[in-house]
């Protein structure tokens, strides 16, 4: 019973200390039921956002199944190539240029654990035919070495690995 | 003919009411199914989806099979289809329950069941191993290092404990991630502090411990959120069922034991302190000294700040930050120098890293660039103060502070270059009390984007 007049007396306050500020500006405790026009403005934004954020999470993962439907041919391609069934096999994508569907993938060239041996790295492009795609040369890095940087690669060989050896 | 409509509506509502709790344990224990799968898998051992981890659940090795993409995304996309359907039914009996003329449909999805599946969920995933993050062991490590070798793991990264590897490092080091070893924390003085005692216990030790600290803090956050929910008039059990049974919840959130939980119970702290009961100036000021708590923790629940004092206009939430962030930073400062506050240079840093699953990455590929550059890091934190922006003038004009906050959360979550599963459930447990319905659609839509972007593996396998 008390607390209603207290409360419209809070009220009452808290109009009185924003009365210099424009109506429009004045701090509301609860939002005037209008037309809904800026609810409505918000909600097109909203859907507009949605559709751009799953369009691009569509085309992203198509892309994304692209890549893996090369990887997985570069991966046969190495092995195929090399004669080696390995799995530890790494995949560089930036060397030879990004987004240019070029690839770069090392392993080792006998058994052992992954990059503990001397390792050939191949360069591998071009479309894929019967699930491989064409080596276009490469080179070797010692074991042991963790980047595969000019500087450590030797035996560059065929157009893939023209002037990618430093010595 | 109205009548013989209604007589057909009641009658199908009657036949509905017969499947509907049928279908709902059926859901249920789909997702049970699923978590456990993936736990009983990952518990085999090596796998890519399993951080490299000391054997804390090697009692459950050998019922499983070594954990695969395949099957961990079949998994997760039954598991998110089987929320999908249990909400969607929950949603269904709240509206039945609310519609007077039938008076029915509530018992669909019970208290005693939502309780009893969140619990099951929760522990299947706390039994297991670490899921899909090696964060946990960085905050080990962090927390070794100030304890165990004197180090400040605000001025140094986990590479600072290597020592003379493999035979003299730390035995937490090899656990940690590779991308973080050279990093410092980016966590909170509080959090640091919190994860101090956990050290000396070994690392299986600080592990569990980590992981009990991960289910007590979704245990308070979802009890929390029950209150929040009760206290504005929303169905409580559709709102636990939301953020409890949450696959990226279970999954990711707990499954990689990740702090974002403890952040996320002093967020709802803070909400529960200022909607639920009375509100009062002591009140409103706790409040706002846990959202302080909470982004000494984390610091992006800071963003819960400006919108709470908007929309109390009061002088008790701006006393209680000022008088939390006084302490904090004392207790920062104290125990870490003058690198355990700086909050911006760690957000700076942060904020600079890309993930593949970001929608911004996700845009530039749509765009046909290779990634994000400086500019669009420019042009995403323009698009964020600008929604910011809006949002607190949204609030000056009496839109709910709860909303606003979770909008913000959300929108930082998209506009991150940096995005990660469990970013994506800061705004669920304040999008289920908002009074904007909005906010809970597109919260939802977001992690099932993010879950759609992750079944590329599911399409075309690389062996």
């Amino acid at each position: 019973m008390s607390s209603v007049p207290a409360e419209s007396a809070a009220v009452a306050a808290e109009e009185r200390r924003w009365r210099l500020l424009p109506p429009r500006l004045r701090p509301r405790a609860e939002e005037l039921k209008g037309r809904g026009e800026l609810r409505l403005l918000e909600t097109l934004v909203l859907v507009l956002v949605g559709v751009v954020l799953a369009t691009a999470t569509i085309n992203d993962l198509a892309r994304q199944a692209g890549i893996n439907h090369r990887l997985v041919a570069d991966l046969a391609t190495w092995r195929h190539y090399t004669g080696h069934d390995y799995h530890n096999i790494s995949i560089d994508q930036e060397t030879l240029g990004v987004d240019k569907h070029r690839e770069v993938l090392c392993g080792n060239t006998s058994p052992g654990a992954p990059k503990s041996r001397t390792q050939i790295c191949l360069a591998i492009w071009g479309p894929v035919v019967d699930g491989m795609r064409t080596v276009h040369g490469g080179w070797y890095l010692p074991a042991y070495v963790e980047n595969d940087l000019p500087d450590e690669r030797y035996g560059c060989f065929g157009i893939g690995g023209l002037r990618r050896c430093s010595r | 003919m109205s009548v013989a409509v209604s007589s057909e509506r009641r009658a199908a509502h009657i036949r509905s009411e017969r499947w509907a709790p049928a279908l709902a344990t059926l859901l249920g224990l789909l997702l049970v199914a699923a978590a456990a799968e993936i736990v009983l898998d990952g518990a085999a051992g090596i796998s890519p989806l399993i951080p490299k981890s000391p054997q804390i659940a090697g009692w459950l090795e050998g019922v499983g099979e070594r954990l695969g993409y395949r099957v961990f995304l079949i998994a997760l996309l039954v598991s998110s289809a089987a929320y999908g359907g249990l909400i969607a039914l929950a949603a269904r009996a709240r509206a039945a329950s609310e519609d007077a003329a039938s008076g029915a449909g509530a018992g669909v999805v019970s208290k005693r069941f939502a309780i009893v599946l969140i619990a099951a969920l929760q522990l299947i995933v706390f039994a297991g191993p670490i899921l899909l993050s090696t964060d946990v062991f960085s905050y080990i490590a962090y927390a070794r290092m100030g304890v165990e070798h004197g180090l400040n793991p605000y001025t140094h990264g986990p590479v600072a404990i290597a020592g003379l590897c493999p035979s003299g490092c730390d035995p937490v080091f090899k656990y940690v991630g590779h991308d973080w070893l050279r990093v410092a924390t980016a966590y909170g003085p509080i959090y640091t502090l919190l994860s101090y005692p956990l050290a000396s216990l070994g690392v299986v030790g600080a592990l569990w411990g980590m992981k009990l600290e991960a289910l007590l803090a979704s245990a308070g956050t979802l009890a929390l959120t029950w209150r929040c929910a009760r206290a504005r008039g929303f169905d409580p059990v559709a709102a636990i069922l939301i953020v409890g049974a949450n696959p990226l919840f279970v999954i990711y959130g707990l499954g990689g034991a990740h702090n974002d939980l403890i952040m996320m119970l002093a967020m709802m702290a803070a909400v529960s302190l200022t909607i639920a009961g009375t509100p009062t100036g002591r009140r409103e000021a706790g409040a706002a000294a846990w959202v302080v708590a909470g982004a000494l923790t984390k610091a992006t629940v800071a963003v819960l700040l400006p919108f709470m004092i908007l929309s109390r206009r009061r002088l008790a939430p701006i006393l209680g930050t000022a008088a939390a962030l006084a302490l904090g930073a004392l207790i920062g400062y104290v125990a870490f120098g003058i690198h355990g506050i700086d909050v911006v240079a760690a957000l700076n840093r942060d904020a600079a890293f890309v993930s593949t699953d970001s929608f911004a990455v996700e845009i530039a590929h749509l765009f046909g660039k290779p990634g994000v550059f400086p500019v669009d890091h420019d042009l995403l934190k323009a698009g964020l103060v600008l929604i910011l922006v809006h949002l607190s003038w949204r609030t000056w004009r009496g839109y709910d502070w709860v909303a606003a906050s979770g909008w913000a959360l959300l929108a930082i979550s998209v506009t991150s270059t940096w995005l990660l599963a469990w970013y994506i459930l800061w705004p669920l447990p304040l999008a289920v009390i908002a009074r904007d319905r909005r906010l809970l659609v597109a919260t939802l839509a977001v992690q099932a984007l993010f879950i759609l972007h992750q079944i590329s593996p599911l399409l075309v396998p690389v062996q």
